[in-house]
C-alpha cells in the first residue's frame, strides 16, 4: 500500500505552560474534504497553522506524500489557505490579488492573465477584476481569497472558519460554492469550523477536536450513530443524557440501571479507563418512542410531559423522569402519540437498547 | 478589517455634513485667534517682502537670481532630502521592530525615544558636537578599528548637519510609521507568505505599500521641518555652507533686511504648501489603497 497523501503524526504544541494541541494524528486521503470540528480553544487553528508553517510543533511530524514538511518554510510549502479574517491585499485589485502567487513565482504576464480569468470563473466573480477589496462584500472577498489560494494549484487547501463572519444565508450559499469548487478542482481540503451543521453539510469526514486531541474521526453519520465519546455525542446532533449505574458489562455492552429500579440490558458501552460504574445513557430524540399507555411487552420508562413545542415539521416534547432528569423527544408533526397530549400527562418512553449508548 | 473600517468611514462621512453649524457664531473667537496668530503674520510677511525697501519684486529677483542664494536653497533641499531618506531607511526597520516586539519591550524603547525628544535641543546638539569633533569618540573609534588613518571632518560642514538632523528627526518618522504598521493585520503577511512570497517579496510588495501612507506623512513632516531648521545647522554646520533658516536669521538679525528675510521665508512657505498638496493628492484622505 502506498503512503497516505497527508499524514499528521503525533503533533503537540505548547505555548509556555499552555498546551494548545496535545496529541493529534490524522491521515488524509488525496482529494478528501476533511473538517476539524470542535469548540473554541480546542486546538483546530493551531493544528492548521502548524500545517501552514506559521508555527513549529513541539513534537510530531507532518508528511505530504511521505516527505516531512517541517523543514520547509511556509512560502515554499505550496499550501493554499483561506483565513477567518479578510486577508486580501488592500492595495491591490481583485485580479492582482489572485495573480499575486503567480507573480511572486515570476510567471509570464499571459499565464497570469489566463489563470486569473479561470479563477474568477471558478468563483463566479467575472467582471470584478478591477475592484479593490474595500469595494466588495465580505462574501465576495472570501471568494476572491479562495481564488487566490487556488491560483497556484496547491495540493492542499486550508480553510480556517472562512465563513464565520458572514450571515447565515450567505454562509450556506458559499458552502455550496466551496463544495462545487472542491468537486471541480479535486483539491484536498482541510476545513475548520465550530458549526456542526456546516461540518455535516460539507465534509467527507469530520475530526472532532476536544481540548487538544481528536476524539473521533469519521463521516457525519458514523459520528452520529456511533459516537466514541460523550463529547462527540453532545457535539453532533441533539442528544439526551440520563445518568445511570452500570450493573454488569462485558466490555462491549452493558446492563444498566436507570433511577432506582429500571433495568436496561445490552446497551453498547464506551468505557474510557477507570472502573467507574456511574455512566450516562445517550438517547437520540428521534430514536425514542412515546407511548400513551404503558406497553405490555417491552419495558418502558414513565415520564411526565412538561412542555410541547411546535417546530414546523417536528414537535418537541419536553419530559421529566420520575427522579427529575429531563428527556426531550422529537416526533413528526401529526404523529398519533401527540394527539390530545397536554402538560402534566404521564407517558411511557420506549427505545431499542441496541441503538442507545452508555458512556462511562 | 479594511472592509469594515472603510464602510464605517463611509457611513460616518455622510451625516457629518449635517453636523456643520448653521452659523459661524460659536466659532468666532477661535477664528479671530487663528486670524491674529496665523494669517496676519503670513500676510505681513508677504507684504514686507514686496514692499521693503521699495514696492516691487526686487527681493525675489535678488534671491532667485544670485548664485550664492541659490546655492543656499540647493544646500537646504539636498540636506533635507538626505535627512528624510536616511530617517526613512533607519526609521522603517525600527518602527517595524517596535511593532512586532513584545509590548513591555516596545514600551521601554518608546520611553527612550520620548525622553530624547524632551531633552533640550541645544544640549543634544552640543552632545553631537562633542561626539563628532576631530578628537571625538566617533573618530577615535573608527581610527582604533583601523578603518581610517586621519580623523574625518564631521562637524562644521553638511555631514555634521545631516547626522545631527537625522538624529533629531527620527522620532517624527518612527511614531507615525509605528502606528501604520501596527494597524496591518499580521494575517495579511501570513497570507502573502503562503502565497509563495519570500520575506523580501512580502516586504516590498505588501508591507511597504501598506505602510506608504505613514511613510509619506512622516517623510513630509521631516522634510518640511528640515527645510526650516535652524539650531542644528547653526551649531553643527560651517560658515561656508549655510542653510535657509540661517540665511533668514542673517538677513533679519545682522543685516536688518526685513524685505529679503521675508522673501526667503515666503519661498519656504510656498514650497512647504506645495509639498503638502502633493501628499494630499497622492495619498488622499483615505489610507491603505482605498479611493
Ligand atoms: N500564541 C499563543 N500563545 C498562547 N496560547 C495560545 C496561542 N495560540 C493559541 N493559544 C491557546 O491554544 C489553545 C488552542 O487555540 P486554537 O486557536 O488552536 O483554538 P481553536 O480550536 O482554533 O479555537 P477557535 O474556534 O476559538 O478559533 C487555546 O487555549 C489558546 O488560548
Ligand atoms: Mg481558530
Amino acid at each position: 500500500m502506498t503512503a497516505p497523501f497527508l499524514q499528521i503524526r503525533g503533533i503537540r504544541k505548547d505555548y509556555g505552560k499552555v498546551t494548545a494541541v496535545q496529541d493529534v494524528s490524522l491521515e488524509i486521503r488525496r482529494g478528501e474534504f476533511l473538517t476539524f470540528l470542535g469548540p473554541s480553544g480546542s486546538g483546530k487553528s493551531t493544528t492548521l497553522y502548524i500545517l501552514a508553517g506559521f508555527q513549529d510543533p513541539t513534537a510530531g511530524d507532518i508528511l505530504l506524500e511521505g516527505r516531512s514538511l517541517l523543514s520547509t518554510p511556509s512560502h515554499l510549502r505550496q499550501i493554499g489557505m483561506v483565513f477567518q479574517r479578510y486577508t486580501l491585499f488592500p492595495h491591490l485589485t481583485v485580479a492582482e490579488n489572485i495573480g499575486f502567487p503567480l507573480k511572486v513565482r515570476r510567471k509570464s504576464r499571459a499565464e497570469i492573465d489566463a489563470k486569473v480569468k479561470q479563477m474568477l470563473e471558478l468563483v463566479r466573480l467575472e467582471g470584478f477584476e478591477d475592484r479593490r477589496p474595500s469595494e466588495m462584500s465580505g462574501g465576495q472577498q472570501q471568494r476572491v481569497a479562495l481564488a487566490r489560494a487556488l491560483s497556484y494549484d496547491p495540493p492542499v487547501l486550508l480553510m480556517d472558519e472562512p465563513l464565520s463572519a458572514l450571515d447565515k444565508k450567505l454562509r450556506e450559499e458559499i458552502q455550496h460554492e466551496i463544495r462545487r469548487i472542491h468537486q471541480e478542482t479535486e483539491v484536498t481540503i482541510l476545513y475548520v469550523t465550530h458549526d456542526q451543521e456546516e461540518a455535516l453539510r460539507m465534509s467527507d469526514r469530520i475530526a472532532v477536536f476536544s481540548k487538544g486531541v481528536i476524539d473521533q474521526v469519521g463521516t457525519g453519520s458514523e459520528l452520529y450513530a456511533e459516537p466514541a465519546t460523550r463529547f462527540v455525542a453532545e457535539f453532533i446532533g441533539d442528544s439526551d443524557f440520563l445518568s445511570c449505574a452500570v450493573v454488569a458489562s462485558n466490555g462491549q455492552s452493558a446492563d444498566i440501571r436507570l433511577g432506582d429500579d429500571w433495568l436496561v440490558e445490552g446497551v453498547p458501552l464506551h468505557a474510557r479507563g477507570g472502573g467507574r460504574n456511574e455512566g450516562a445513557l445517550l438517547l437520540r430524540p428521534e430514536r425514542v418512542q412515546l407511548h400513551r399507555n404503558q406497553p405490555a411487552a417491552t419495558g418502558a420508562l414513565p415520564v411526565r410531559v412538561d412542555d410541547l413545542t411546535f417546530l414546523g415539521s417536528n414537535v418537541h416534547v419536553a419530559t421529566t423522569t420520575g427522579w427529575g432528569e429531563p428527556v426531550a423527544i422529537r416526533l413528526p408533526f401529526g404523529h398519533d402519540a401527540i394527539d390530545g397530549l397536554s402538560r402534566g400527562d404521564t407517558v411511557w418512553l420506549g427505545f431499542d437498547p441496541r441503538t442507545a449508548h452508555v458512556f462511562c | 478589517m479594511s472592509n469594515a473600517s472603510s464602510t464605517s468611514a463611509l457611513v460616518v462621512r455622510a451625516p457629518r455634513r449635517n453636523l456643520l453649524p448653521k452659523t459661524l457664531g460659536p466659532a468666532m473667537p477661535a477664528l479671530i485667534l487663528l486670524f491674529l496668530f496665523f494669517v496676519l503674520p503670513v500676510v505681513s510677511l508677504l507684504l514686507r517682502s514686496v514692499l521693503e525697501p521699495e514696492p516691487g519684486l526686487s527681493n525675489y529677483a535678488t534671491l532667485l537670481g544670485s548664485e550664492t542664494y541659490l546655492r543656499i536653497f540647493l544646500n537646504t533641499f539636498l540636506v533635507s532630502a538626505l535627512v528624510t531618506v536616511l530617517s526613512l531607511l533607519i526609521g522603517f526597520p525600527v518602527a517595524w521592530t517596535l511593532a512586532i516586539m513584545p509590548a513591555h519591550w516596545s514600551r521601554i524603547v518608546f520611553a527612550i525615544l520620548l525622553l530624547s525628544m524632551w531633552t533640550n535641543l541645544l544640549a543634544r546638539t552640543y552632545a553631537w558636537m562633542v561626539l563628532l569633533q576631530r578628537t571625538g569618540i566617533v573618530n577615535k573609534t573608527l581610527m582604533n578599528l583601523g578603518l581610517i588613518d586621519q580623523p574625518l571632518t564631521l562637524v562644521n560642514n553638511l555631514v555634521g548637519v545631516t547626522i545631527g538632523m537625522v538624529y533629531i528627526m527620527l522620532p517624527f518618522i518612527i511614531l507615525p510609521l509605528y502606528g501604520v504598521i501596527r494597524r496591518i493585520d499580521p494575517a495579511i503577511l501570513q497570507a502573502a507568505s503562503l502565497c509563495g512570497a519570500t520575506r523580501w517579496q512580502s516586504l516590498w510588495r505588501v508591507l511597504v505599500p501598506l505602510a506608504a501612507p505613514g511613510m509619506a506623512a512622516g517623510a513630509l513632516m521631516v522634510f518640511v521641518m528640515s527645510l526650516g531648521y535652524f539650531v542644528t545647522p547653526a551649531l553643527l554646520g560651517g560658515t561656508s555652507n549655510m542653510m535657509l533658516a540661517e540665511l533668514i536669521a542673517q538677513f533679519v538679525q545682522s543685516l536688518v533686511n526685513w524685505g529679503m528675510g521675508s522673501a526667503a521665508a515666503f519661498v519656504l512657505l510656498v514650497v512647504t504648501l506645495a509639498l503638502y498638496a502633493l501628499q494630499l493628492k497622492l495619498f488622499g484622505t483615505s489610507q491603505m489603497g482605498g479611493r
